[in-house]
């Protein structure tokens, strides 16, 4: 019951600093927008090239712009010495990590998913194309925050180099966006590849926590 | 009773410390004292298996610490020289959060009067970026009486305090070593307390 509590704690206090943090949110979704406005722009207002390119570009769009708020994964409660305390209460890192990476895919990225139908609406896309795109990047935003988690702990002590962690998300994400983007056209094959999907999701939701621990623990003892 | 049994640690091959032998019985303040860089920090790491050493011990009520890590995280409370308060929530949001974690039963008017004592209380809804260092020292300083933990180990706890905050912790560490606890702490600063044990490390 006390563990119960203690997890739900921790899911307050990240509500409550992303809350805190909503700005954040707000510039990632404006990022989102202003990078869609420079597409349509360069590329001219052709409705039937938007409408065959669109879906492609609002997913890599997507997926930059939600690797800009990845590194600050862990890099403030690892600064303050927040995780090595939780440690000492009586968690472990690896459950840190799984409720991290599950309190950052409720609050941060499902947010996002109230700004897909608006862009949709900039490429003309038809409703059965938002409906995939939404159901794809709900279980994408999933893998993401999975490696974003990773990327994040990888790079606990590199105050230098910050795009490295972008890096790592990126080539990691390649099979999310083949599989994301490829189920428009699949037809019958919709349910495959979503099974294919929510089975990545899963093997990294499996690998991520005791990946990301180990590396805070590397960066620990590092300190 | 914390004995520790021939500890030294090397960061790569360099050596930090080497064969220390202390132990702390109940009821015993130590401070140990050293200049800047001489390994204080890490010798606290250390103890709390932060850091792990390749030489020597370090036992718990007779029990090898390494191997009943969470037993004996379970009965200390550390206070690291960084402020582990998040900067972005408020000084009632910081000490809910503490509250919980350590599964305290410590009641809100008990917490009221302890933010009094220290002078906080107006600042109970602000958030923590706001404060000056030492006030987010003293709130950090909470966390001891919150958690109600018999060993206290503490890296340099003065910094930043005022004489009326350094005389109330004194005054703090002797009540907790009057009750059978223990302290450990680091700092540059000899505070005025009689039964005081000192560990130098020059």
């Amino acid at each position: 019951m006390i563990f119960i509590k203690k997890i739900f704690l921790l899911f307050r206090r990240e509500l409550k600093l992303s809350y805190t943090n909503i700005v954040d949110l707000f510039s990632n979704i404006l990022f989102f927008f202003l990078s869609i406005f420079i597409f349509v722009f360069a590329l001219g207002t052709d409705e039937q090239l938007l409408r065959t390119i669109g879906l492609g570009i609002i997913w890599s769009l997507l997926l930059l712009s939600s690797t800009l708020s990845l590194r600050k994964f862990y890099e403030e409660d690892f600064n303050n010495g927040v995780l090595i305390i939780m440690h000492m209460r009586g968690m472990s890192y690896e459950l840190i990590v799984l409720l991290k990476i599950l309190s950052h895919f409720l609050f941060v990225q499902v947010p996002f998913l109230i700004s897909i139908p608006l862009a949709s609406i900039l490429f003309n896309l038809s409703m059965y194309e938002v409906y995939n795109l939404m159901v794809t990047f709900v279980i994408g935003s999933l893998i993401l925050s999975c490696l974003g988690s990773m990327s994040a702990s990888m790079n606990l002590l590199n105050k230098a180099n910050f795009s490295i962690g972008g890096i790592i998300v990126l080539l990691f994400s390649i099979p999310i966006i083949i599989f994301s983007v490829g189920i428009n056209e699949a037809g019958s094959d919709f349910m495959s590849l979503i099974n294919i999907l929510i089975g990545i999701a899963l093997i990294f939701l499996g690998i991520s926590p005791w990946a990301s621990a180990t590396f805070i623990r590397l960066a620990i003892k590092n300190t | 009773m914390l004995l520790i049994n021939n500890l030294s640690f090397f960061r790569d091959t360099k050596l930090i410390f080497e064969n220390i032998n202390i132990s702390l019985v109940n009821g015993q303040i130590t401070q140990i004292r050293g200049k800047n860089g001489s390994g204080k920090t890490t010798f606290l790491k250390v103890i709390l298996n932060i850091l792990i050493s390749k030489s020597g011990e370090v036992f718990w009520e007779g029990k090898n610490i390494s191997k009943n890590i969470f037993n004996f995280y379970n009965q200390i409370t550390f206070i690291s020289d960084h402020n582990t308060s998040s900067r972005k929530l408020t000084v009632i949001d910081n000490i809910n959060f503490w509250k919980g974690l350590s599964s305290s039963k410590i009641s809100d008017e008990d917490i009221f009067l302890l933010l009094e004592t220290f002078n906080l209380k107006k600042y109970i809804n602000t958030e923590i970026m706001y404060l000056s260092a030492g006030e987010i020292k003293k709130l950090e300083l909470l966390r001891l009486i919150l958690e109600k933990r018999k060993l206290w180990i503490l890296d340099e706890p003065y910094n930043h305090l005022d004489n009326l905050s350094i005389e109330i912790l004194n005054q703090t560490f002797v009540d907790h070593t009057n009750n059978n606890g223990i302290v450990l702490f680091a700092s540059h600063y000899t505070p005025p307390i009689a039964k005081l044990d000192i560990l130098d490390f020059n």
